[in-house]
């Protein structure tokens, strides 16, 4: 239960950040998100058994190595896209921030409603 | 020749002319001319061997090739040439190479561009056409189907600026037509269980099951109407009129239009006689026939005027083929000739107008009979065929479709409907034909007034062209002529085709002069009805001068086109946002869904396998409470950073105790490379974070609490509840004897599935190289540097002696990571370890370099983190070759190398992949310190020397500053205005 309660703790808290503003909270709820994920991953081999997958010694307790060769890849993966969110986080012209100011908005909006027009 | 080298023949004959080109211009359209009429020869020498196939006069025989292709998706190169498709195959290639002849003297002189890009598509065009009627496999029909779709669009659109919108609408006709023919060719492939065109067309499913039979007839019949400009999808064909006159001749009268009449015959033998496809067929075909006709009485450009023409010959042809019997597939194909012929005649002599008068409008053009003699005799040769009189070819086909309509249907009503309404058509065509005629060579104005429309000029003086030019709308005109009373020339190729359109023996036989029969009447009657047409001419032409219909079909297909665009405009709208809130919050719902009718539909859990769990999970799970919640309301940057990071190593002891201890290990490292990464990131951006309102907290809260007690829930209850599965323990008992190796994890990743981490690597390197592009295409936010001014005196200042410390640990501890590095990358295929680990501990070693370092500049970290990103995947290529070389992609292969020391270490070639791995993971990280962390930046003017101004304007966006210089030159187009995160 301590797991489930871990996976839905991490994806809770991932969900919140993501949909917050700013580059650095979305790559923070990203990568919180990739933790429950893997842990679910590794949850779905099943926590009953708790051995390391080495042979050599006793493997009857040993816990399912499919997933956790999954974990393995997705982790690295997972590293490589927080890294070139973080880069996006820093580039342009502005800080990290997501969402434009009011101004930018009433901007926004006559952008629209010409490209509207425009198709026309 | 073999079928296969006619095909490869005007492949390769692309290429041969458009080589060509370049030396002698148009006149390459000779040498193509040539080669074209050698292979519509060498069809016709074969045409003996189809015949004898069954002994008979006109038989059922084919010539059959096969050759493998695509052998895994049973896709091969089948090849067919039986009656149907030679009789195609000549008209492809024959009329092929009459144009191919008239473009080298229609197509302007000229070296700069000598029209190489012209000949190309048309040839491309000649082998897609070719590929159609000989492909014997269903796949490849649909293949070159699409190809003949394609060469059409461009030869279309890049005839001018005006060219791309009729371009644009042929193509979303003929493509629409071309996915029904897909879907019909996947159902019959997934009923039949063949892809062989002439096997599927015998097959029992068609008498047994006419659902099928009916949707297929459908389907089919689209796909035909659509690529034959039959109602109602007849308008691209006028439309596409923009296309020069060579084009036209080819694709819109001679071959494309054609290839929709050949998949109608082709399927015939399966669909032919079944209620739907006659009526489809015999419906479409016949409004046509007469809307077109029509049409054609209207229009003033004379390629207009044929452009209408051929909709409605075509439409006759349709309607015959709907008809279905032998004598009336047969006639059908007898017509396609005719039409072939005439019509690629009359097609080329508007060209020649066009060129030699400088305009096609007959309100314009007067007098030509005087001046262009043979042109004139060549318009009235193909003229009298196109309307049927005597004793040209096309009067014959005429003749014989008139005789089928009136035989058609079961009740004489329905005869004598059909031949009536076709009746009505070809007295129009004839009276369409003398006004093209009269219109281009005389002064008949088409209109009693005296209309004379803006820029259309006659030249002064018009002269006869030249041989050349008119040989070859001449030549087919007169074969039109001779054919006539030579049709029995024809009977064994008419024969043969109309046999493999009917699935039957059938004898073909015509007379030029059958007695004194109906047809002769009916043909009587169309001359005199026409004649009378075009006395009344003034008067006709003012009858259709208005307009019959209120809106034209150019009208809907555009509105169509820009409903459809509007609409997927307003399916996107949601997601036209930089806001990535708004693109994140749909998946969540998704996911949320999903997981609610996941838990609603499940069966019956199970019970749990270990109902007890130990003391510590409790504890790591207070442990993630105590880092996650607080990191969630903090608003400092940097807090949160750590809060999250503390998270990642409470995680990987989860993995720890769940037995993963390579997961753990890995989990561990990327964490520290997280934490480093984002705190270079951190440097350059506000201290906090930006505030949101109370109402999205609580709506984003109200969200993430949802997500989480479902993840919750379905984890618990869908986890834990079985035994170890079953390919889990296949690896447990087997990847010692499979690989050598002990460690399982390992194994699994560089030997059962080295072909995922191969991708995995491959991400990697690509993250890489797409942070380096991101960061050299863009400016990046200046650092933030905290005023060192008030602590210049104090010891905070001194950068040198406070990362002393870290040196002198890093100066023993350096070795050692290295060393650590290469242990755990030989011992990963036996224990903990392996590519990924190593690599990551190897690049803690630079992290610890980089600390040390008293200023970004001096860091020891630049290293050529580019190449070693390309060389990791390199290596990994290069193992995998190495396996393919022993049997498979990435196999790989063991060997135990001799130890100085004694005994053996087992070497396999998956330790390569793993240095492949290794490379990439460590590139990545070196990427990063060296892109980010400021060291490559040596050239910029530093900025804490600019000034605290210099660094709030900095902050503010003024990113362009002169004195910020990218080291690299990369463009400054990014202005805070245009650029900027949108």
């Amino acid at each position: 239960m301590s797991l489930a309660l871990s996976v839905g703790l991490l994806a809770a808290a991932g969900v919140y950040l993501v949909l917050q503003r700013g580059m650095i909270r979305i790559i923070l709820g990203f990568v919180l998100l990739t933790h429950s994920v893997n842990l679910l991953i590794i949850a779905a081999g099943g926590a009953a058994r708790r051995d390391a997958p080495f042979i050599g010694g006793d493997t009857s307790m040993a816990a399912d190595p499919l997933p956790q060769a999954f974990v393995l890849t997705a982790i690295v993966i997972a590293f490589a896209i927080t890294v070139v969110l973080a880069t996006l986080a820093v580039v342009g012209s502005k800080d990290d921030d997501t969402e434009e100011e009011s101004e930018k908005t009433e901007l926004d909006i006559e952008n629209t409603s010409s490209d509207a027009g425009g198709d026309k | 020749m073999t079928l296969s080298a006619i095909l490869f023949s005007t492949m390769g004959l692309i290429a041969i002319t458009m080589l060509a080109t370049r030396f002698i211009g148009r006149n390459a359209g000779w040498l193509a001319a040539t080669v074209l009429a050698f292979l519509a020869f060498s069809v016709v020498t074969r045409i003996p061997e189809i015949i004898e196939g069954t002994g008979s006069f006109s038989g059922l025989g084919v010539i059959e090739e096969t050759t493998p292709w695509m052998p895994s998706l049973d896709i091969s190169l089948g090849l067919r040439l039986d009656g149907l498709s030679a009789l195609f195959l000549i008209i492809v290639l024959g009329v092929g190479a009459l144009v191919m002849a008239y473009s080298a003297r229609y197509m302007s002189e000229r070296n700069v561009h000598p029209h190489t890009g012209y000949f190309a598509w048309m040839l491309l065009f000649a082998f897609a056409m070719t590929g159609l009627v000989l492909a014997d496999d269903l796949i490849l029909l649909f293949v070159f189907w699409e190809l003949t779709t394609i060469a059409s669009f461009f030869l279309i659109n890049r005839s001018g600026d005006k060219a791309s919108a009729p371009a644009v609408r042929t193509l979303l006709t003929t493509a629409m037509g071309g996915l029904a023919l897909l879907f019909a060719v996947v159902l019959i492939v997934t009923r039949t269980g063949t892809t062989v065109v002439s096997e599927a067309l015998v097959n029992d499913v068609w008498v047994e099951d006419q659902s099928f039979t009916a949707s297929i007839s459908v389907l089919v019949a689209l796909a035909a109407l659509t690529k034959s400009a039959q109602f109602p999808f007849h308008m691209w064909l006028p439309d596409a009129m923009v296309a020069p006159t060579p084009v036209s001749a080819y694709l819109h009268a001679a071959a494309m239009v054609k290839a929709g009449i050949y998949l109608l015959l082709l399927f015939s033998p399966a669909l032919g006689g079944t209620l739907v496809w006659q009526s489809i067929l015999i419906t479409s075909g016949l409004i046509t026939a007469v809307m077109g006709a029509i049409f054609a009485m209207r229009r003033f450009d004379l390629k207009e005027i044929m452009a209408n023409s051929t909709i409605s010959q075509l439409g006759l042809i349709v309607a015959l083929i709907g008809v279905g019997t032998p004598s009336a597939l047969a006639t059908a194909a007898l017509y396609t000739l005719a039409h072939a012929l005439f019509k690629s005649s009359l097609f080329m002599v508007v060209g020649i107008i066009d060129r030699q008068a400088g305009t096609r409008d007959i309100r314009v053009l007067s007098g030509l009979w005087k001046t262009m003699p043979i042109t004139l005799v060549t318009t009235v040769l193909a003229g009298l065929s196109m309307s049927g009189v005597f004793p040209m070819l096309g009067f014959i086909s005429k003749e014989y479709l008139l005789g089928q309509m009136l035989g058609a249907g079961d009740s004489a009503l329905i005869g004598v409907t059909l031949t009536a309404i076709a009746v009505f058509a070809s007295s129009t065509t004839f009276a369409y034909t003398g006004r093209i005629i009269l219109g281009a060579f005389t002064d008949y104005r088409g209109t009693n007034r005296d209309e004379h429309p803006e820029g259309h000029e006659m030249k002064e003086v018009v002269r006869e062209a030249k041989p050349s030019f008119y040989g070859s709308a001449l030549l087919p005109a007169l074969i039109g002529l001779v054919l006539g009373p030579a049709i029995a020339v024809l009977y064994p190729l008419i024969g043969a085709a109309g046999s493999a359109a009917a699935g039957e023996i059938y004898k073909a036989k015509y007379a030029l002069f059958g007695g004194f029969t109906i047809e002769l009447a009916l043909s009587t009657s169309i001359i005199l009805l026409g004649l009378l047409a075009i006395s009344q001419r003034r008067r006709l032409d003012n009858f259709f001068e208005g307009r019959i219909l209120r809106f034209t079909a150019i009208e809907v297909v555009e509105s169509i086109r820009l409903g459809a665009i509007s609409i997927g405009e307003r399916v996107g709208n949601p997601t036209r946002t930089d806001k990535p809130a708004q693109h994140l919050f749909a998946p969540w719902l998704i996911v949320g869904l999903v997981a609610v009718v996941g838990l609603l539909m499940a069966p019956s859990v199970g019970e749990l396998v270990a109902p007890q769990e130990p003391w510590s999970d409790a504890l790591w799970l207070g442990l993630l409470v105590v880092t996650v919640i607080p990191a969630l309301i903090t608003r400092s940057r940097l807090v949160a950073l750590i809060l999250v990071g503390g998270a990642g190593f409470i995680v990987a002891l989860w993995f720890f105790a769940l037995g993963a201890h390579d997961v753990g290990m890995t989990q561990l490292l990327v964490e520290l490379l997280t934490v480093v990464a984002l705190v270079l990131i951190l440097r350059r951006l506000p201290s906090v974070f930006h505030t949101v309102g109370r109402s999205r907290q609580l709506l984003t809260g109200f969200l993430a609490v949802g997500v989480g007690v479902l993840a919750t829930l379905v984890t618990f209850l869908f986890t834990g509840r079985r035994e170890m599965s079953p390919v889990g323990q296949y690896f447990l008992d087997e990847a010692y004897n499979d690989t050598g190796g002990n460690n399982v994890v390992n194994t699994i990743l560089v030997d059962y599935r080295a072909l995922d981490t191969f991708g995995e690597l491959t991400v990697i390197a690509v993250a890489g190289i797409v942070l380096i592009g991101i960061l050299r295409s863009r400016f990046m936010l200046s650092e933030i540097t905290p005023d060192m001014t008030k602590w210049s005196n104090s010891a905070l200042a001194r950068s040198v002696d406070n990362t002393l410390p870290v040196r002198m640990l890093a100066r023993w501890a350096a070795p050692l990571i290295v060393l650590l590095s290469f242990h755990l990358f030989f011992r990963g295929h036996y224990e903990a370890g392996g590519g990924f680990i190593a690599a990551l501990v190897g690049a803690t070693g630079f992290g610890l370099a980089y600390l040390g370092a008293s200023d970004d500049k001096k860091a020891p970290v630049a290293w050529p983190y580019r190449g070693l990103l390309a060389s990791g995947v390199i290596v990994a290529v290069l193992s995998g070759i190495w396996g393919f070389a022993a049997g498979s992609f990435l196999k790989p292969i063991r060997f135990d190398i001799p130890l100085p020391w004694g005994g053996e270490y087992g070497f396999t070639s998956a330790m390569v992949f793993d240095l492949g791995v290794y490379l990439a993971v460590l590139a990545i990280i070196i990427a990063l310190l060296n892109e980010l962390g400021g060291v490559r930046q040596s050239e910029i003017e530093p900025i804490s020397q600019a000034g605290p101004a210099l660094i709030a304007e900095s902050y503010h966006g003024l990113g362009d500053d002169p004195l910020v210089k990218d080291s690299v030159g990369a463009t400054k187009a990014t202005t805070p205005k245009k650029g900027g995160t949108k």
